[in-house]
């Protein structure tokens, strides 16, 4: 018959159980955290003051270098855009020629815009400006500042 | 369709003039002093198409432009071209927007043979971006008034009279 062995704790009992909380290591204080960040913030924004004047400035400089040529492109560009009117004129005729009743710049002889001035300058649209061109050339200059 | 027969268009003699031949960093590199000395020509030009809104009506002074354009470049490859080709060299390759800013030390090398040679100043860097008046020989334009309809309807006459509103003011919220 084999010995019953209570199971007792060890000798001098069980070591302390521990509960006690560790808290991390904390390195700055809530004030410190909130005064640097108020700190790097208000600094950050000052060098970004300083660097958002300069911006501007560089971007009005070219700005106004480019106000500056901008009369000589624009005349530039009326010369070569009546030409080109004359052109697309000259070719509509020729083009509509054999077509009975048909009135150059008109839907046969009914006019796009009516008003009291016969001469005034209407601007074609970007698509009846290249109407008699591919239009893979309208797509290169569709987007472009200074077409029509 | 809106260039019909009765629309005027110049003939191509009357728009061929020789044409400014110069690329993109050449003009940006002489675009300060350009603009200083053609100021008059420009603002003239400007002041047309913007009145008119007809590029047909200010070919004469487009063409002035053109002139005047051609001629201060004439002037700076005359006497500055060596700097005008190294501060134009400069803004094509320093940066992939031509900026102004890394060609500072070139700029003023040019700036200061056209300022020997031609006596012009180049202006304040915002010079043109700021608003200036233009005294221009051409008479202003008539300005458009109002449209007066004949069949508008007539208002009451001024002796007419404005009694109260019978059940007081319709909207409710302040009865």
């Amino acid at each position: 018959m084999a010995q019953i062995k209570q199971d007792m704790p060890p000798e001098g009992g069980y070591r302390p159980i521990h509960f006690k909380r560790i808290p991390c290591k904390t390195f700055f204080s809530g004030a410190a955290i909130i005064g640097g960040y108020v700190g790097m913030t208000a600094g950050a924004a000052y060098i970004y003051y300083l660097n958002y004047g300069a911006v501007f400035r560089r971007e009005l400089e070219v700005k106004g270098g480019s106000l500056a040529i901008y009369p000589m492109l624009l005349a530039e560009r009326d010369r070569a855009f009546l030409k080109q009117l004359r052109r697309n004129r000259d070719e509509e005729r020729e083009l509509m020629k054999n077509v009975p009743g048909w009135k150059v710049g008109t839907w046969y002889g009914e006019p796009v815009f009516v008003g009291p001035e016969a001469d005034k300058f209407h601007n074609p649209s970007i698509s009846e400006y290249y109407v008699h061109s591919s239009y893979k050339d309208m797509k290169k200059i569709v987007n472009m500042q200074f077409a029509v | 369709m809106t260039i019909t027969e009765a629309t005027e268009l110049p003939t191509d003699e009357e728009l061929t003039v020789q044409e400014v031949n110069l690329s993109g960093p050449v003009l940006k590199a002489g675009a300060f002093h350009l603009g200083k000395s053609c100021e008059y020509e420009n603002n003239e030009f400007i002041l047309c198409r913007r009145e008119f809104k007809d590029p047909r009506k200010c070919l004469q002074e487009g063409k002035a432009v053109t002139s005047c354009t051609l001629n201060f470049f004439r002037q700076i490859k005359k006497t500055c071209a060596d700097e005008f080709t190294q501060y134009a060299y400069c803004l094509d390759k320093s940066s992939p927007d031509q900026q102004y800013t890394p060609c500072r030390k070139t700029q003023a090398v040019f700036d200061k043979c056209v300022k020997d040679n031609l006596g012009l100043d180049r202006p304040p860097f915002d010079y043109f971006n700021r608003v200036h008046v233009h005294k221009s020989p051409r008479p202003a334009l008539p300005v458009e008034g109002p449209a007066v309809y004949p069949d508008a309807t007539p208002g009451l006459p001024p002796t007419a009279e404005t009694p109260p509103a019978k059940y007081g003011s319709r909207f409710l919220f302040f009865w």
